[in-house]
């Protein structure tokens, strides 16, 4: 997922952007705090190292963006974006892994995730990254969004037409899938740069709208309630 | 089925097999319960004719013989399952046999008594002698109320209903043997079944692991020696620190592949194939100059002739990419689309006027042509979309066959 030439958020003056990282390896949690700080728009204010950790960590810290890793010990990770998601409204989530198995990817993305990077992400990749999510915009990589239009051709909606992609966002996500970039796909288009955005944004929120549908079918299906502790 | 579902197609025939043996057995039981009921309605016909001749009722005996031989005639060509309709059915046509055997005594049969063996053959002991056990008792309450003959005395009163439920409950006990020994060789096949899997899942963690001593493991031993012996030094090189990074990030990307191909799922077994699994080598054997990269909808699993042909296509358009568009990235995108299955090959090279008679008079149409061949070989059109200095884009688009598996169907 190496190939992002998005067009991204705009280097942001002001405050910079708070960050919590979420990871079980300590050396690793260094090392993006280290890559994070060096760029200088973004602040490390908290570390987890599981995710329980985090759900208590950002309830206080109240960052802009998560970054998180899956597999930890413990609670998985998609468990704490889908509470971070229900308790923190607007915090925006990346996920940081090294699974790019597509079960994980698709997951994390319905569960809240603004986006899925690999751990062989560049440091530039990653506090890029940070930015765009900062500023509201998913990260798509052309490999998750081919896994995405799979998702949607894959699973009906059953109707549902607030659950389904509109021609035009197919269109768009088939561009990505390609590797596109959004200008480029604004030219192919002829649209501006800012609807291809809108797009891709309106995808995502389906994505997740049919993320906690399922979550709700499963849960009626196993005749629990929401686990709300 | 066994207990242990087939998981994907090749395993289908060894479940299907103990199917066969289980049914079989019972499948031969009820083929000899139909011959004894034509047997009896052969028998039936000539003590018609007799009854007939002699100047017994002809309506009588015309509308018997009809009803069971419409009977028997439609379990004999509809094949029918025994459902508790068809079973209730047979009954009751049996019932009405015993009454018309007690009011006509020159009709009597034993045709009743093949209803009380279908029961059995199909629902066992239990089946076979409540259908007797119900015939014997039509038996004796016909005797009583309409028999020619007056009411049977004594012990005579029991003997219907016991022949009759010996009769169901004999056949039961059949049924039932030969239903314990197909469950037994069924068991007996899904323990093989999982013994081949076991077997099948041993071999792949070996070849696993040897792939992972050959190259992770020796790439992560020299990193972690030349990583100690630059910490040691008080000069470091950028460009080996550099090399070693290429290494691990190669050993990453092999150990990804490795570990993200599900042995069962992908492999070709010889009729089907992952396409993914296809373009991601024809992908790797792109020479170092150009980056590419494949995205997918999922694994699309194709008929392997399919996978074969779509993914020479890939290799000849990467080739074209690399020797004629100046290009420093190409990316393939597959995804099904309806019922077609489609292929993208697109780089950032120099792009070109998509004029026939100049490309083949500069030598660079052939390729083309054979990517086109291929597809069209296979019921699909290859679409070219470029222009200088915007790249190339070549689509495939294929029909598919057969419905589609993504995947992880889940």
């Amino acid at each position: 997922m190496s190939n992002d030439e998005r067009v991204g958020a705009a280097r942001r003056t002001g405050p910079p952007t708070k960050v919590v990282v979420v990871d079980d390896h300590p050396m690793w949690r260094d090392g993006v705090r280290a890559d994070l700080e060096a760029d200088g728009r973004s602040r490390v204010v908290g570390e987890a190292a599981s995710a329980d950790e985090a759900i208590t960590v950002v309830e206080g810290a109240r960052p802009d963006v998560v970054l998180i890793d899956l597999n930890m010990p413990g609670l998985p990770g998609t468990v704490a974006i889908q509470r971070i998601a229900e308790r923190v409204p607007g915090t925006r989530m990346l996920v940081l892994s090294a699974s790019a198995a597509e079960a994980d990817v698709l997951a994390a993305v319905k569960a809240g995730a603004s986006g899925y990077l690999l751990k062989s992400a560049t440091g530039d990749e990653l506090v890029d990254a940070v930015q765009q999510v900062a500023a509201g915009e998913p990260v798509f990589s052309p490999s998750l969004a081919a896994l995405v239009l799979g998702e949607f051709r894959r699973v009906a909606s059953g109707g549902d037409r607030e659950q389904d992609l509109t021609e035009r966002e197919t269109e768009v996500l088939r561009h990505v899938a390609r590797g596109y970039t959004y200008r480029e796909i604004a030219d192919r288009l002829v649209i501006s740069v800012r609807t291809v955005q809108n797009h891709v944004q309106s995808i995502l929120a389906k994505l997740q709208l049919r993320g906690r549908y399922e979550l709700m079918r499963y849960a009626i299906h196993r005749g629990l309630d929401r686990d709300d502790e | 089925m066994s207990p242990s579902a087939p998981h994907h197609d090749d395993r289908a025939p060894v479940a299907g097999g103990s199917e066969v043996v289980a049914t079989g057995g019972v499948r031969a039981l009820a083929r000899g319960v139909l011959a004894v009921r034509w047997a009896v309605l052969a028998w039936m016909f000539a003590l018609a004719v007799i009854g007939v001749v002699e100047g017994r009722d002809l309506a009588v005996a015309v509308t018997v013989v009809a009803v069971v031989a419409a009977w028997v005639g439609w379990l004999t060509v509809a094949q029918p399952r025994f459902t508790p309709v068809v079973l209730t059915a047979d009954l009751l046509v049996a019932g009405g046999l015993v009454v018309v055997g007690a009011r006509f005594g020159w009709l009597a049969t034993v045709y009743p008594v093949t209803a009380a063996l279908a029961w059995g053959a199909t629902r066992g002991i239990v089946g076979g002698i409540v259908a007797g056990g119900v015939l014997g008792l039509i038996s004796v309450s016909a005797g009583a109320l309409i028999s020619t003959d007056g009411p049977a005395q004594s012990l005579q009163v029991l003997r219907d209903p016991v022949y009759f439920a010996l009769a169901g409950g004999g056949m039961g006990f059949v049924a039932t043997l030969l239903e314990n020994s197909a469950a037994q060789v069924r068991a007996a096949q899904a323990e093989q079944v999982r013994a081949t899997e076991a077997a099948a899942r041993m071999t792949e963690r070996e070849s696993l692991g040897r792939q992972i001593h050959d190259s992770v493991l020796q790439a992560l031993a020299l990193v972690h020696k030349r990583g100690r012996e630059l910490a040691g030094r008080a000069q470091v090189d950028g460009a080996e620190v550099g090399r070693l990074a290429d290494l691990a990030a190669a050993q990453e990307r092999a150990l990804r592949t490795m570990i993200l191909r599900p042995p069962d799922v992908t492999g070709d077994d010889g009729r089907h194939a992952s396409l993914r699994e296809r373009l991601e080598r024809a992908v790797a054997a792109v020479d170092g100059h150009v980056t590419a990269a494949v995205t997918s909808t999922g694994d699309i699993r194709l008929p392997a002739g399919h996978v074969h042909e779509i993914g020479a296509a890939v290799d000849q358009a990467l080739q074209n990419v690399v020797r004629h568009a100046h290009a420093s990235r190409a990316w393939v995108f597959a995804e099904v689309d309806g019922d077609d299955v489609v292929v993208d090959v697109r780089d950032d090279g120099t792009g070109f006027d998509f004029d026939e008679a100049a490309l083949r008079a500069a030598g660079k149409y052939g390729l083309l042509r054979s990517i086109g061949g291929r597809v069209e070989d296979l019921g699909g059109r290859l679409r070219i979309d470029t222009a200088p200095g915007r790249g190339t884009e070549l689509e495939l688009r294929v029909p598919v066959p057969a419905p589609v598996g993504q995947e992880d169907d889940g």
